[in-house]
Order: structure tokens, then C-alpha cells, then sequence
């Protein structure tokens, strides 16, 4: 972060029922791709970078303004990806190889245990979290790569198990959490897009998310999808996996992705008892066709019958990463209208100035 | 005059004494200074193949921002037949007279040639009845796969292994699709279904009940030929004639449905532009088809003096022999005007010159890259010409979508896999019996796959006497 925001925080708006939101990453242009490559061949600096993103983070955050998202992002135009943003900061672990281009992975090893939390310059989320924070009256999620994810990332050498590393990573990210609720962060995400591909290991995940959200008080989601590297899928399957063990998770939601794969695992949130919101995919981010707002409306009107509709939060599938801006711009605000109908549908309220999220502020 | 000879170690080996040869006759030719030798620059290549485009010798015109002047090209394999001297003292001092040219100036993407390659494949049944010859014999090697190999047995295994997995997820598909481009003569299909039941039935798996065996060809003879070769299996195979740039075009309902796609022998058929590096500043080669005087002189005797030439090279394209057949005076019957079309294939040459490649951003490989990929693979690279092989990114950007994310794309071509091998040789294109033939671009390609989340590898093929043959396998990344 080069560009401090000017003077406080604004007050933030207080979202209302079923409010809309982003899973994180927001459209990169392909003259941001080219530039972040840039950075990776030497061809311009960190800062130089930096200055770019404090600029693109900006218009991301006009972006989701002006199509009227409730809680929005920084659309995390500063990570590579968001497993390689926190390996590149984690103490103990080598990156093996520079990266050609910025949207390749790091292949990364850890051969030393993780420094304890306090010891290392943490990940810089909360900086990053500060900047975007003084930008907007709407309140910010911020989202960390979940510890399991990032243990499928890294080549472990370090300790006896992988569950002592998935551990070990929770802790750290539990550290960073608890100083980003201290800088006053108020929605925070755990992403776990690798935990579908392996639905055996969801015990261990859980008491890794548990242990990154012990104590720390503020609206927690976790995101599960079933990948969106490159705009493709990694994995195939259903959500039942994630049952029982999901139902010890101590989080506030579960953001899934449902629109490119179907509701038919809805079915799965009203039978297992849980008072989890349910933060509902309704944009396909793997498909650059534009939905209509009568498709998300029928969409959510289904997740309002089976759940209904003070469970339920509005996002895409996952992060807008892969998507041209125009696209991107294109979904959100079909997103954000059609939410606004069912809301009207639901309670009735009319849309004040046809702003969507204003009619049921309050309830 | 700066003379700066670079020889690649494949030239010293080959023809060392023809290079050389070559450049002192470009020097002599500029002595009498009726050309500023200064701007001329000479580039000598080891066409691969004898029976390409070009002349033997040809001027280039190089319209950079920061360069102009003139490239003498020499094609050192032809230049044997002929008096270098004489050839490039004609050629410096005036222009051809007596060709026909039958087109404007175009990226070599958009040249005719592609629209002869297209009626080759749209009526290749005519022009094997009248050139007497299968296609297949004009192929280098003359035949096209079909060979049982412990590559088939891995890949078959590796499919099974998926399989067992997402069953155990309850997430296998009912139907397992498995895609063929370019399908020949039908023998990989059979063999590998061949290899395909035998493995199902050791194992025990129940696989081929739920196999569906596509063959996709831009050629419906092709198909049927190959159809016809897998009789025992039809009840697990279709064919569809698509169009191999576009085959999303026709399969979009196999989107991530498919989990295995084949490709043989079709990336070096589809359009390409080539790209020059020179001096850091990149430029897109354009091209102007035409046909020799010699070629028209002959025609004309055929055909008479009134024909012309240009107008009935249209109306071919246009329309394919047999309907000039029906349309044009000249010709008797679709053989005769198939006859004509084999003629000027035979006589057809591409002039070349070199524009700015201009802004990256702007320039499509295919759709959704721009030439901003590529630059990491050139940068820095030195003076170079390369395929950009848009047509096969087309094809290939096109395919991966209908992979299941467990999919993967195996492709059998002929892949340069080193940006290298271009500074050692030029390769393509080529003519086949009736088609064009590139080599392939294959670090492109790697790039590509690379943005698209897929890893591609390349290897020599493991069978088979053709060893410029390369296999690249492309797989999820992560």
C-alpha cells in the first residue's frame, strides 16, 4: 500500500437482510496481468506495482459501489492468487521457483517450522484491510486462503504430519485475523477451494477453521467451491461431505457455489439442522454469458423456500477473477437487482430510489 | 556494407557451401550499386519442405518504423537448380512480369491458401479420383496412426483410475465421452477401443457400457472412410463433421463432459500467421498469392487466351469444381476442373513482405489471447521468424472447455518445442496433395494452456518411423 487513505474511515452502512457480497477477487485486466508479469520478470518494481494496485483497488471498490453490493472487497487485485499471496509471506517457507508468468503457482516447501505468531511481519492484511476500509461507507470482508488449502500447496518438511502443518498455518492465520479485528474488520472469509478434492479431510478442517476463529469477534464465513483456477473447475462432487462435520464449525456462514453446478444440494442445508447462513452462489463465474435477473430470481426464490430468506446471503459462486470487467460489472448488478425483487417479493418494502439493499435496512 | 554472416550449426552441416554461395551473389549483384546496400539484408532458410510457396529467391519488402529496406530471401534447398547470379540480377532489376496475382496483401492467416486447403478436405474424394492417389499416401510416411502402444494402455489406465475415483465420490457421469480430432483412417479409434474393451474386461470395470466414442472431422469422406473402420464398435461411437478451429462450435453440450481428447495431424492444418523478430521490433509477415508467369502461360494454352486465370481461381473457391464444372466454359466435367484446381495449386506462390506487428493488445492469436502472452517467449529473444499458429490456439482454446476437470488432451503433431529450433530451419508451409502443412508452434501453445490453468508437456512420440512427430499432453495444473 503506497497511497494512505485521507483522514478516518467513514461510518459504515449497516447491511440488511439478505444482503449481497463478493466472494473476493474482482475482474483483473489483462494490462493488470501483464504488468503483475512485469513485476515477476524484474521489468518494475514492487512499489511501482504497489502504486498500480492502490489505483485498481479504487475502481473495484467504485465498481461494487455503483452496482450496489452490501459488503464489498478490495476484489484482492493485490495476490497473484490467494494461496501465493500468503506462501510468499509465510516465514519457514522457500518458493522454489520464480514464477514466469504472475498466474502461475508457486511450487513451495516448508522446511522449518512456521514462526510462532508475533515473530514475523505478519501478512499485511491488515494494511491492505486500512487502505480499502477509508475508501467506502460499505463494509469490507476480507478473505484468507484457509490452512488446508494452503497445506496442498506447500512440500512439507517441517513436520511429523500434515495435520501439524494444517495446524500450524491455522495458527498463523489466526494471529493475522485477530489483528485484523483489532484494525476494526468486521467480515472475514476463510477460503477453502482445494477441501472439495479431498472430502475426507473436512474433520481436520473444521478444527483448522476453529482454530483461526477462536476468540476472534467478528462475522465469520468460510467458502467452499469446487475450485476456479483459470475459470474451470478442479473438482466434481457434493456438498453432503461436509456433513456433520460442518455443523462444529464456529462461523457465522458458509458461502457455496451452486449457480454452475445447480440447487439440488440446497436440500442438504434445510435437512441438517444448523443456524448457518447460508451465503448462496447465484452468479456462474466460470461462464462469461451474463445471467438475467428473472434466472438469479428464480434461483433465489428456490434457496428462500427451502431456507428461507433471513438465512440467506447473496454472492457469486466465487471470485470474479477470471471474468472481463465488463462482464463482471454486468453480473453483479443483475446480482444486486434481482436480490432487491425477491427482498421486495419477500417483505413487501418497496425500493426506496431502487437502490437495492435499502428497503429492509434495519430489519 | 556490413556483411554479418551467422551460419546455425543445421546450415554449416547441410549447406554451408550453398549459403555462402548465396550471399556472394546477393554482394555481387548489389555492386553495381543500383540498390542501397545498406538496407538489404539476406536471409537464407532450410525450407523443410521442397514443395512450399516460395521461389527459390524473392525480395521482401521490411516496412518497420525504425527499418526499412529490403530482404533478399533464398531458399537454399531449391537454389541448387539454379544460377544464383543470374536469378538475382533479374529479380533486382525489375519486376516480374506475366504473373497473376489472386489476392491483395493479407496476414498470412487470411491468404487464399487456406481457402484451398479447405476445398481440399470439403472435396478430397475428387481430387483423390483425379490426382489417382488416398490422401493418406501423400502423408509423410503414408499413413496416419493407428498403432496399439503401451501409450494407449497408460492413458486407458489413467482413465480408469479417474473413473473408479469420482465413482467412489458418486459423482462418475453415466456417459464417459472421449473425443477423437481428426480422425484418419478410423485405425487409433479402432485399436484404441480394441485395447479399450480388452482392459474393461480384464478389470472387470463395466467402462465400455458407458463409453462414447466421438470422432470429429472437418471432412465427411474422411469420416465415413473412418467410420467404416470401427464397424465392431458403433455402438459406442459417433462421427460429426465440425470444424477443427471451432469445436466448441458443435460440442458445446460436451462442456466439461469430455475426459480424454485425442488430436492427430490437425494443429499443422489450420491457419497461421508468421511473426518476425528483427532488430526487437516484431512484424507480421503479409502475403500476396499469385501464380508465375510460366503457370499462367500454361494455363492460358489450356484453357484459351480469353480465360482468365484469376477470375476462374475465384469462382473455384467460390463454388468448388464441380459447380465451375457446371458454370465455366473452359472446363468439360468436375474432373477437368478438378484438373485446373490441381494445376494451380501445383503453380502457387506467396510473395511476402513485413508489416509492424504493432500493439500487442491488439494483435489475437486467437479468441481471448492477445499477443501479450506471447511476449515473455520472445523478448529478448534476437532476430527470429516463427509460426504463430493461430488456428491450432483457436483449436485448442476451443477444446479445453469441453475437458472434465480430470481431463486430459493428448495431440500428436508437428511441434517445434523450442523457440530455438526456428533459428535452425523454416518450417512451413509446406504443401501436402492439396493441403498446407505447418509446423506447429508448440512454446505458444504452452503458453496458452499455461493462462488457461493446464500444464503441456512434449515428448517425441514413442512409435512409429515419423520421429518429427511430437506428442503434447496437456493436464490440469494444480
Amino acid at each position: 500500500v503506497t497511497d494512505a487513505p485521507v483522514g478516518a474511515s467513514p461510518p459504515k452502512r449497516v447491511p440488511g437482510a439478505m444482503p449481497t457480497t463478493v466472494v473476493g477477487s474482482y475482474s483483473v485486466p489483462s494490462w493488470l496481468e501483464r504488468l503483475k508479469t512485469d513485476f515477476h520478470r524484474d521489468r518494475i518494481s514492487g512499489a511501482r506495482l504497489d502504486e498500480v494496485h492502490d489505483v485498481v483497488i479504487k475502481a473495484a471498490v467504485k465498481d461494487q459501489e455503483q452496482v450496489g453490493i452490501d459488503i464489498i472487497s478490495d476484489g484482492e487485485l493485490r495476490r497473484d492468487n490467494e494461496v501465493d499471496y500468503i506462501l510468499e509471506r509465510l516465514g519457514g517457507v522457500e518458493l522454489l521457483a520464480p514464477k514466469t508468468y504472475y498466474y502461475d503457482y508457486y511450487e513451495a516447501v516448508v522446511r522449518s517450522p512456521l514462526p510462532e505468531p508475533g515473530e514475523g511481519e505478519g501478512l499485511g492484511l491488515v494494511e491492505q484491510f486500512r487502505f480499502v476500509d477509508g475508501l467506502s461507507d460499505r463494509p469490507i470482508t476480507v478473505s484468507l486462503a484457509g490452512p488446508f488449502s494452503l497445506s496442498r500447496r506447500l512440500i512439507n518438511e517441517a513436520y511429523r504430519s500434515e495435520s501439524d502443518l494444517v495446524m500450524a498455518l491455522a495458527h498463523t492465520l489466526h494471529a493475522e485475523a485477530e489483528a485484523l479485528a483489532a484494525a476494526g474488520a468486521t467480515y472475514l472469509q476463510i477460503d477453502e477451494p482445494f477441501l472439495a478434492g479431498y472430502p475426507e479431510a473436512v474433520d481436520l478442517a473444521v478444527r483448522a477453521v476453529n482454530a483461526v476463529t477462536d476468540g476472534v469477534d467478528v462475522h465469520w464465513a468460510v467458502h467452499v467451491c469446487y475450485g476456479n483456477h483459470y475459470a474451470r473447475p478442479a473438482w466434481e462432487g457434493h456438498y453432503d461431505f461436509l456433513f456433520p462435520a460442518v455443523l462444529d464449525a464456529r462461523i457465522d456462514e458458509l458461502k457455496l457455489e451452486f449457480a454452475r453446478k445447480g440447487y439440488d444440494d440446497l436440500e442438504l442445508f434445510s435437512r441438517n439442522a444448523s443456524d448457518l447462513q447460508i451465503g448462496v452462489g447465484v452468479i456462474d463465474v466460470k461462464n462469461q454469458q451474463v445471467e438475467t435477473e428473472a434466472v438469479i430470481e428464480a434461483r433465489l426464490t428456490q434457496a428462500v423456500k427451502l431456507l428461507g430468506a433471513e438465512r440467506l446471503a447473496v454472492n457469486p459462486d466465487c471470485g470474479l477473477r477470471n471474468l472481463p470487467g465488463v462482464v463482471a460489472r454486468a453480473k453483479l448488478a443483475a446480482m444486486t437487482r434481482a436480490t432487491a425483487a425477491v427482498r421486495a417479493e419477500v417483505w413487501g418494502a418497496p425500493l426506496e430510489d431502487g437502490r437495492p439493499g435499502e428497503a429492509d435496512r434495519g430489519r | 556494407v556490413l556483411v554479418d554472416l551467422r551460419l546455425s550449426k543445421n546450415a554449416a552441416e547441410r549447406s554451408k557451401d550453398g549459403a555462402l554461395a548465396a550471399t556472394s551473389a546477393v554482394v555481387r549483384a548489389l555492386a553495381d550499386g543500383s540498390v542501397d546496400a545498406s538496407s538489404v539484408r539476406v536471409e537464407c532458410d532450410w525450407i523443410q519442405y521442397r514443395n512450399n510457396f516460395r521461389e527459390p529467391i524473392a525480395l521482401r519488402q521490411v516496412l518497420g518504423r525504425r527499418r526499412r529496406g529490403t530482404e533478399v530471401a533464398i531458399d537454399l534447398r531449391q537454389l541448387e537448380k539454379l544460377d544464383a547470379d543470374a536469378a538475382l540480377s533479374s529479380l533486382l532489376a525489375s519486376d516480374p512480369v506475366g504473373v497473376v496475382h489472386l489476392e491483395p496483401w493479407l496476414p498470412l492467416s487470411e491468404s487464399c491458401i487456406w481457402r484451398f486447403n479447405a476445398l481440399y478436405w470439403s472435396e478430397l474424394a475428387l481430387w483423390e479420383e483425379v490426382s489417382g492417389k488416398g490422401y493418406e499416401q501423400a502423408l509423410p510416411g503414408g499413413a496416419s496412426g493407428g498403432t496399439d502402444t503401451d501409450a494407449n494402455r497408460d492413458l486407458i489406465l489413467g482413465l480408469f483410475k479417474v473413473w473408479d475415483g469420482l465413482a467412489q465420490r458418486r459423482s462418475l457421469p453415466e456417459q464417459l465421452t472421449v473425443l477423437e480430432l481428426g480422425v484418419g483412417n478410423g485405425n487409433q479409434a479402432r485399436t484404441w477401443l480394441e485395447r479399450f474393451v480388452r482392459i474393461d474386461h480384464e478389470m472387470g470395470t463395466d467402462y465400455y457400457r458407458r463409453l462414447h466414442y466421438l470422432m470429429g472431422d472437418y471432412s465427411k469422406h474422411v469420416l465415413d472412410l473412418a467410420r467404416a473402420n470401427v464397424s465392431e464398435f458403433l455402438d459406442r461411437t459417433s462421427t460429426l463433421a465440425l470444424d477443427a478451429a471451432r469445436p466448441s462450435d458443435t460440442l458445446r453440450f460436451l462442456e466439461k463432459k469430455v475426459f480424454f481428447v485425442y488430436i492427430s495431424n490437425v494443429y499443422d492444418n489450420l491457419p497461421t500467421d508468421e511473426i518476425v523478430c528483427l532488430d526487437d521490433e516484431l512484424y507480421r509477415v503479409e502475403v500476396r498469392a499469385f501464380l508465375p508467369a510460366s503457370r499462367v502461360a500454361s494455363l492460358a494454352s489450356r484453357l484459351g487466351s480469353k480465360a482468365d486465370i484469376s477470375d476462374l481461381v475465384a469462382k473455384l473457391l467460390k463454388f468448388g469444381p464441380t459447380l465451375l464444372a457446371e458454370t465455366s466454359e473452359p472446363f468439360s466435367d468436375p474432373v477437368d476442373a478438378g484438373r485446373f484446381w490441381q494445376e494451380v495449386w501445383s503453380g502457387l506462390r506467396l510473395e511476402e513482405r513485413y508489416v509492424p506487428l504493432g500493439a500487442l493488445d491488439l494483435y489475437r492469436v486467437c479468441e481471448g489471447v492477445s499477443a501479450e502472452l506471447i511476449d515473455p517467449c520472445v523478448d529478448g529473444f534476437g532476430d527470429v521468424r516463427f509460426h504463430m499458429s493461430n488456428g491450432a490456439a483457436a483449436s485448442f482454446v476451443d477444446t479445453l472447455p469441453l475437458l472434465h476437470p480430470l481431463g486430459s488432451l493428448v495431440c500428436h503433431d508437428l511441434f517445434v518445442t523450442d523457440l530455438d529450433q526456428y533459428r535452425v530451419g523454416f518450417r512451413g508451409p509446406g504443401k501436402y496433395e492439396g493441403s498446407v502443412v505447418n509446423w506447429v508452434n508448440g512454446p505458444v501453445l504452452a503458453a496458452i494452456a499455461s493462462r488457461f490453468g493446464y500444464h503441456a508437456t512434449f515428448d517425441a512420440m514413442e512409435h512409429g518411423s515419423n520421429r518429427r512427430i511430437v506428442t503434447m499432453t496437456a493436464r490440469s495444473r494444480d
